[in-house]
């Protein structure tokens, strides 16, 4: 399977999908985090140098509470996702899909010191590459995962192409294949989307025709497919 | 049935289903406001009628859209539903009286263990040190050594303190960030098979006992343990214990018994958590005793000691009989 998609059962029966991140979507979330850390750092120390001995004990609580604490506080704040991670479109969730709890969050930012070592990450990554759904040590502990975040794929209808009937019965398979392809079409150039519409020639009957037409028949049966008559 | 006519059947409810939820999971954020609550029943039900739809409109191959629009909205559901709330003042109360020391007490096995990888180099190093001076080098250079002396020496106004860092405040939020940083060490470094607690424990045995043991020869205990006595109580226990869940976590991969690694692995950490956040209560309180009362040079030395026995006392009998009543 090159799929890396994971389903996750509900006591109601059916399966989430949930799609693991990768280590370059994880990688990006966390430098932009890091740039965010540091620029909030850098604006509390210029405030607690203005302040004397409560700024200075301000300013090593704050540095601890950010060392330690930043990704907690948006983890459970903000649907289990720091501004790298949201920016990314990638959070954080339980194993079973559920939104990260308290303790989950903090074994997998405490851990995330194991998860540094021996330098640059390094257990993170070994641990990420070599694991199915791509989790760092703290993850596999707190048994969380981080997964994309959904984008809802484009509406498969074609309002200017005419619906037209199948010529031969198609399996489900088939059918679900042709709907498929009219959902692609807007993002597929023309040439590729008349190489695959000639592999379901024989779908809209005709068997003489320019590529274009056939293309268009093609569509028109995945038009009708879907329920549309007119 | 077309997908098409599948969608104009259902669209309704499912609008409902989007609205209400749109609504608890940016309501949460205090986002937006409406006036009427959430109808809880009504959510439940729409969401077991979305799940029956989406496992309809898989098994007929329904296009990718239809699916994925369904998947968000019984994902978003599902997450909305099942939250599990964690917070609240019923449960920190719980965890103080009754978990923590529970938790240390199932552990007690570690805790020793743990106790016994930061005390025995403590003392044997600091006997050494005692012994040779030079030693001290072997942990601290000649610079910091020469700190040392001069943040114990009489001539000292208060006790403990680097020289450019003076007032009692910095000095409370040094010792969070400081110590607290090291607990957390010594309990993620656990995962590594043990090894990274045993390391943390050592070592900071070592140094700890290092600066003991060179300041004693230098004719400084009477200012030296009178500071360090009274938050060691919850300082030295509470390093000790955090290593403890460190080895707890490491234990769980080494000797998985009969559960997975993994399996052990998120149990052992699910367990062990509760001891971390007793361990960073235990600090913040040896944060706010070191730097406001050991450094305090006024207090008279009987005062001092008897109220370190006090707390030893305190935190022993916490740690071995709180909560056991309702064991």
């Amino acid at each position: 399977m090159l799929d890396s998609v994971i389903a996750a059962e509900t006591p109601e029966g059916i399966l989430l999908e949930l799609r693991p991140a990768g280590l370059s979507a994880r990688f990006c979330a966390f430098a932009i985090d890091m740039l965010i850390r540091f620029a909030i750092l850098f604006a509390a120390l210029i405030v607690a140098s203005m302040l004397g001995g409560v700024g200075a004990a301000f300013g090593f609580i704050f540095y601890f509470l950010l060392d330690w604490f930043y990704p907690v506080a948006f983890e459970l704040g903000r649907d289990g996702a720091t501004p790298g991670k949201s920016a990314m479109g990638i959070k954080v969730v339980m194993d079973n899909g559920l939104p990260v709890t308290p303790a989950a969050s903090m074994i997998r930012n405490l851990l995330r010191f194991a998860d540094f070592m021996p330098f640059g990450y390094g257990a993170a990554i070994t641990s990420m590459l070599l694991s199915r759904d791509g989790k760092r040590l703290g993850d596999l502990a707190a048994s969380t995962i981080v997964v994309h975040q959904p984008r809802p794929a484009p509406k498969a209808t074609l309002d200017m192409v005419k619906p037209l009937a199948p010529a031969i019965s198609l399996s489900q398979r088939d059918q679900s294949a042709l709907i498929a392809l009219a959902a692609r079409a807007p993002s597929l150039t023309a040439e590729r989307l008349e190489e695959l519409a000639l592999m379901a020639a024989p779908a809209q009957g005709k068997a003489q025709g320019s590529p274009e037409e056939i293309t268009r028949r093609v569509l028109g049966v995945s038009q009708w497919l879907l329920g549309r008559r007119s | 049935m077309t997908p098409l006519q599948f969608e104009q059947l259902y669209a309704a409810e499912w609008n409902e289903l989007e609205a209400e939820l749109r609504y608890i999971l940016e309501g949460k954020r205090g986002s937006k406001k409406r006036a009427e609550p959430v109808r809880g029943e009504r959510v439940a039900a729409l969401y077991r009628r979305a799940c029956e739809q989406l496992a309809l409109a898989r098994a007929r191959n329904y296009p990718r859209y239809l699916l994925d629009r369904l998947d968000r909205i019984t994902s978003d559901a599902h997450q909305a539903i099942y939250q599990r709330r964690e917070f609240g003042w019923s449960r920190v109360r719980r965890m103080f009286l009754f978990d923590f020391p529970r938790a240390v007490r199932a552990h007690a096995v570690y805790a020793w263990v743990s106790a016994g990888l930061f005390f025995v180099p403590m003392f044997l190093f600091g006997w050494l040190v005692y012994d040779r001076p030079d030693l001290i080098l072997s942990v601290t250079s000649a610079s910091e050594a020469a700190e040392y002396e001069a943040m114990y020496s009489d001539a000292a106004d208060s006790i403990g303190r680097m020289r450019d860092a003076n007032t009692d405040w910095a000095m409370f939020g040094f010792y969070i960030q400081n110590n607290i940083s090291i607990a957390f060490q010594c309990f993620a470094a656990g995962i590594v098979f043990c090894v990274g607690s045993i390391f943390f424990l050592v070592y900071n045995g070592v140094a700890i006992g290092g600066v003991a043991g060179y300041l004693t020869e230098r004719g400084y205990s009477e200012t030296f343990y009178s500071f360090v006595v009274t938050h060691g109580a919850f300082e030295l226990t509470g390093i000790v214990l955090a290593g403890a869940a460190g080895l707890r976590l490491g234990y769980a991969l080494l000797a998985p018994g009969r559960q997975t690694r993994l399996q052990s692995l998120t149990q052992a950490a699910r367990e062990s958590m509760v001891i971390v956040y007793g361990v960073t209560v235990m600090l913040l309180i040896a944060a706010a005793i070191e730097a406001f009362w050991s450094s305090a040079r006024w207090l008279p030395l009987t005062l001092k000691y008897s109220v370190a026995a006090l707390c030893w006392i305190g935190v022993f009998a916490y740690l071995f009989f709180q909560g056991r009543r309702a064991d």
